[in-house]
């Protein structure tokens, strides 16, 4: 498992990872919180951007409307037993 | 609860948890009861995850606003029996984690609700749905705390 994709709609955060020179003002974050830039400059995981309408994981952190709760729902393999067979 | 109709989601859009300490406070086992269930539930059925975490912050002291929530989370399940996770056979082997925090999602203490989940192929593997520890001041720490 080389560069594994880890999806983020937060593009500040991205850069954060990939340049971190060019955001001296969060020096004052602790070590500990950085070792994700570690492993993406090992090449272990690649933060990449996706957006909103396909985010998956929105499904657990809002309440969304129903249409949209169905096709996040379709999208991670949780589907009605009538429509597979 | 047996006639109730079936819901297709679990919350409003515009449901925001509250204490709600005007209203009237309801019976704290029957409360706790059916969250003890969904617990268990959540284990199979990822999409309960947020809500029943919504509903189980309340249990110290419930109120009718919680108790309604909670029992549309029974009114979705009766609409969802045939409703499982599908693992097809022929997917690819390639790992994809997704990554998502709402921020002062919580209407209680404005902390974050972040989500993570991971996909091998098209198959679901795992999730984790967690309230933020602390609060902190500075907006980076938040953001590199939560990849970790």
């Amino acid at each position: 498992m080389v560069n594994v994709p880890l999806y983020c709609d937060n593009t500040s955060a991205i850069n954060l990872t990939k340049n971190p020179i060019q955001h001296f003002k969060y020096k004052n974050i602790e070590i500990r919180h950085n070792f994700i830039k570690d492993y993406v400059l090992k090449g272990d995981c690649e933060i990449k951007f996706v957006k909103i309408k396909n985010h998956m994981v929105d499904l657990f952190t809002k309440p969304l409307t129903h249409d949209r709760f169905n096709k996040l729902r379709t999208d991670l393999g949780i589907l009605d037993m009538k429509n597979v067979i | 609860m047996e006639n109730c109709k079936e819901f297709v989601t679990l919350i409003a859009t515009n449901c925001y948890m509250v204490s709600d300490e005007a209203r009237k406070q309801i019976d704290v086992i029957k409360y706790r009861w059916p969250i003890g269930s969904f617990l268990y539930l959540t284990a199979s059925m990822l999409d309960i995850q947020l809500s029943v975490y919504m509903c189980a912050r309340f249990q110290s002291n419930p109120r009718e606003l919680h108790n309604k929530t909670e029992k549309r989370i029974l009114m979705y399940l009766k609409g969802t029996i045939n409703v499982g996770l599908w693992h097809p056979c022929n997917s690819k082997i390639n790992l994809n984690g997704f990554l998502d925090f709402d921020f002062a999602s919580c209407k209680l203490d404005w902390k974050i609700i972040s989500g993570i989940c991971h996909l091998l192929g098209s198959s679901f593997i795992s999730w984790n749905n967690t309230k933020q520890i602390c609060v902190y001041c500075n907006w980076g720490i938040v953001v590199l705390k939560l990849y970790g």
